[in-house]
Order: C-alpha cells, then sequence, then structure tokens
C-alpha cells in the first residue's frame, strides 16, 4: 500500500501553535496559511486538532475548517473534544472529511462504537497519546495532561475490535523533539493493529521518516513541528500575527527549530528510496 | 453564461461542504438539499459518501429524500454518486445486516473482510485502471495525460464488482479483490473513490467527468 505523508496543524484560539512534549505551546502562525502551503506542496492529508477543546469542552474548529476547505482539496481530519454525534455531524457539515477522537474514546468507548455504526468506521479515527510509565506504554488523554491506567497495546485491540477504522498513535516523549520516532513502539503497534496505523512523534530528518517506514509497518506518518519550522517563517509575511504576549521568538528566527522538513525534498527523499508513496 | 446547478442531498453524516467546495470550485452553483423538493431546476444531483449504508438508507426514507432520487432516475437526471452515495445505487448491502439499496444497479456491496485484502479498511491512496472493454476507454485515455499519476483517495471497507463491463469505466484492487471504482450508465456516474478529496487528480477527473455527463 502507498504510505501515506500527513500534516498535524494544532490549533488553539485559532491559531496554529506547537510545542514539545504535547506542552508549552507557542503560537507559529495563522493555520489557514499553513494548510493552503501544504495542499500546495502536496501534503496527502491534513489533521486538525484543537489543543485545548477537550479540556475546556468545547468545539472551535468549525469556521476555521469552512475557510479552509474553500481551497484546500484533499482530505480533512478534526480532532479535539469531540463527545458526541452532533459534534462529528457538525464537523461532517462544515468541511470535515474524518474526526479523530482521543479523550471521549477513553471516557465512554460507547459513543465511539454507536459513532462507527452511524459514520461507518472509515470516518472515525482515535488517537492515542502514550508514553512509557515503568516499562509500559500507557494511554494519556487531554492532549497528555491525564494518564490513564490503560495498556497502550490493549487500547488499540480493543478499538479495532470495536470497528474503528484507524489509529493515530502520538508519542508524548518523542513529540516535538526532532529526534526520530520511537520505533520499538511504532513496530510492536503495528504487529498487533490490522486497521490502518499512523505514526506521530518524531520527524526531524528524512532518513527517521525512511527508518520508520523501513522498519515498522505503519501505514502512515504525522508530521508537525518539522513541517512547520520550515514554512513558517516564510507565512509570517502574509498577516501580522495579533496574539498576546511576546512574539519576538517568531520574528528573531532562531527559536527551536534546529530542525526542518521540507514536504516536496522528503516526498522526493523517499521515493528515491523506493518507498511506494504519492 | 450562467452557472449549471447542482443539489448535494445531505442527511448529516457526510461530508457535504468539502464536496460542495470542489464543485464550486470547477464551476458549479450548489445547494444543499435536506428536504424532499421539486428536482427540475437542478443540473445535477449529487449522491455524498460517508456513512453507514444501513444509516444512509434510512435517513434518505425518513426525509423523502429516496424519493426525490427516484424520480431524478426517472426523469433521466444527471446523478453522481460518491463512495457510499455510489453504493446504495446498488441493489442490496451487506454492511451491518442486509439492507435494500436503490437498485439501480445489479450487484451487491461486500464487506472486505471476508477476503484477503491489504487493509479490511482501506483508507489512503489507490490506483485507478481503466476499463479497456468499456465504451469509454479512447475517451478517458486522454485524460490519463494529464494526471500526475492514477492515484485517487479511497476510505471504504466495503465494496462493489459490476460484472457488466459496459457500465465499469474503471476498478481498482485492495489485495486479491478488484472492485469498480468508477461505473456510469446512462446518465448516472458514481465514483468508488472522493474525486472531492484527490487533490488535482480529482479536480482534473471531475470536471472531465461532468462536462461529459
Amino acid at each position: 500500500m502507498i504510505k501515506r505523508i500527513l500534516s498535524r496543524i494544532d490549533i488553539k484560539n485559532n491559531f496554529l501553535v506547537k510545542g514539545m512534549h504535547l506542552e508549552g505551546l507557542r503560537v507559529l502562525g495563522y493555520p489557514e496559511f499553513f494548510a493552503q502551503k501544504y495542499f500546495n506542496e502536496n501534503i496527502d492529508e491534513i489533521i486538525f486538532q484543537d489543543v485545548v477543546a477537550s479540556l475546556y469542552k468545547r468545539n472551535n474548529l468549525t469556521s476555521l475548517i469552512k475557510k479552509i476547505s474553500e481551497k484546500v482539496f484533499i482530505p480533512i481530519t478534526c480532532g479535539g473534544g469531540i463527545r458526541n454525534n452532533q459534534d462529528i455531524s457538525e464537523l461532517l457539515i462544515n468541511g470535515t472529511d474524518r474526526v479523530l477522537i482521543n479523550t471521549a474514546a477513553v471516557n465512554d468507548i460507547e459513543f465511539v462504537k454507536n459513532a462507527v455504526k452511524t459514520y461507518g468506521s472509515s470516518t472515525i479515527a482515535v488517537g492515542i497519546e502514550t508514553q512509557k510509565i515503568d516499562n509500559k506504554y500507557k494511554v494519556f488523554t487531554e492532549s497528555g495532561r491525564t494518564k490513564n491506567d490503560i495498556d497502550t497495546f490493549d487500547w488499540i485491540k480493543k478499538l479495532q475490535d470495536i470497528g474503528v477504522g484507524e489509529i493515530i498513535l502520538s508519542s508524548i516523549n518523542k513529540e516535538g523533539t526532532g529526534k526520530g520516532f520511537d520505533l520499538n513502539l511504532n513496530e510492536e503497534a503495528s504487529k498487533i493493529c490490522e486497521i490502518s496505523l499512523l505514526a506521530h512523534g518524531g520527524a526531524g530528518k528524512h532518513e527517521d521518516v525512511y527508518e520508520l517506514f523501513n522498519k515498522t509497518s505503519v501505514n502512515g506518518v504525522v508530521i508537525a513541528a518539522a513541517f512547520h519550522f520550515n514554512y513558517y517563517k516564510e507565512l509570517l509575511n502574509k498577516k501580522k500575527i495579533n496574539v498576546h504576549g511576546n512574539t519576538d521568538y517568531l520574528y528573531s528566527g532562531n527559536f527551536n527549530n534546529n530542525f526542518a522538513l521540507s514536504i516536496k525534498d522528503l516526498k522526493k527523499y523517499l521515493k528515491s528510496k523506493n518507498i511506494s508513496i504519492r | 453564461m450562467k452557472k449549471k446547478l447542482a443539489g448535494i442531498i445531505n442527511i448529516s453524516i457526510s461530508n457535504v461542504l468539502s464536496i460542495k467546495r470542489t464543485l464550486e470550485h470547477i464551476g458549479f452553483d450548489v445547494i444543499i438539499i435536506d428536504q424532499y423538493q421539486s428536482i427540475d431546476k437542478f443540473d445535477l444531483l449529487v449522491l455524498p459518501g460517508v456513512g453507514t449504508f444501513k444509516e444512509a438508507m434510512k435517513k434518505l426514507a425518513e426525509n423523502n429524500l429516496l424519493k426525490l432520487i427516484e424520480i431524478s432516475i426517472q426523469k433521466n437526471k444527471k446523478i453522481l454518486g460518491l463512495c457510499l452515495g455510489m453504493q446504495i445505487l446498488f441493489e442490496e448491502s451487506e454492511e451491518f445486516g442486509l439492507t435494500k439499496g436503490i437498485g439501480f444497479f445489479k450487484g451487491k456491496v461486500q464487506n472486505f473482510n471476508k477476503y484477503k485484502v491489504e487493509k479490511k479498511t482501506f483508507i489512503g491512496w489507490n490506483n485507478i485502471k481503466f476499463n479497456s472493454k468499456n465504451k469509454l476507454f479512447k475517451q478517458h485515455a486522454l485524460i490519463v495525460n494529464k494526471f500526475t499519476n492514477n492515484l485517487f483517495y479511497f476510505i471504504h471497507s466495503y465494496f462493489v464488482k459490476t460484472e457488466n463491463e459496459d457500465i465499469e469505466v474503471a476498478n481498482s484492487s485492495n489485495g486479491e479483490v478488484v472492485y469498480s471504482s468508477i461505473i456510469k450508465k446512462d446518465n448516472v456516474l458514481a465514483f468508488q473513490f472522493h474525486p472531492e478529496k484527490s487533490g488535482e487528480n480529482g479536480i482534473i477527473l471531475l470536471k472531465n467527468e461532468l462536462i461529459n455527463l
């Protein structure tokens, strides 16, 4: 099967934000500019995640996605604060193609079961944030803020049993570091996962992604920071960032971005390594 | 020149705005159809995908939209079915128990899970192969040159294979299963994949097909 290259755009108060280990969020720009740029660069899909929605029990992506769907003609998945069928329908009617559920899946598995029956397996993806605790991978929720006593691999099996179409597995330790993927995690997960599995967290250089596809059988990769760091400077000029607090780090251009990936170059590299991609 | 008008059937379980945006992009005016109305003003009726077969048929019946689709077929209106919107045009589906479909095309929608496939729920990009036995093959050979590749976005756990070469424009495969990915009969055109989500390729194909429909 063709490996998929996705980007994840984290949203807080209508800005694209990025942090490390799902913490310490910083504004990088306007999500609509990133989405348009990524589409033009031939990204396969985009995931939008409202990173504070679950915490505040709200979902705020609708107006943003409405705007983005005017010009971005690839699959759009939305996540963050989805708790019932009404939330799902609201997103689908407004430009979303698939939804990503995380916290609500842990809190209310019946909701996910029913959602699969209404919208079909292919519409329902579940995000798993995981971290090793005492040598065991555990499931976290609320963007890594809450630890649950659930074994990550048991959880994957459970989700595929109830008919979830896809799992997006985020490594909290690797997320935003650019230091390569947790290969053990992804290898173990792809061994037991019969449904589609996407790996998130750790992409920093071309070789990281190649290694992931070469050593594990994940179906695709989700990349956030490395893409954002490559494009944010050119997108800054489009519109002034109007946000409370210090934004000097944006314009000084030297914050934390010692890794960056261009979508086109990554795809070219993977093709040269005989990885089948679009 | 007055734009052509497309109506998209909405039963609240499909990605209707995505389809609307793509149709607008290729030059249509678009109205979302939530309840039964006269079909006369529409140049094109779209049956969107996403959702389950049973739920879709139930909702269509509840809102009298099934009647609207049937009348459109009788009146020889141009109809575009996408993904599940293609599947419901068949006789029946085994999705969550056997459910009766509209029956415009002959055949049964089946689950991938009984076969040796790469993925039981296929999510991602897949090749389409134009059927050389179909009468539209020559016409499609021309548009293939405009594509950067033959990849389109598929997302489905169910498939259907028509035995009728006259209506199967293209097919695709998942493991051992070969299934129909574009079907055209009379004024009804249907895709198993999502052209509205297939980037530049999808736009080129949709534009080309809808001009000819």
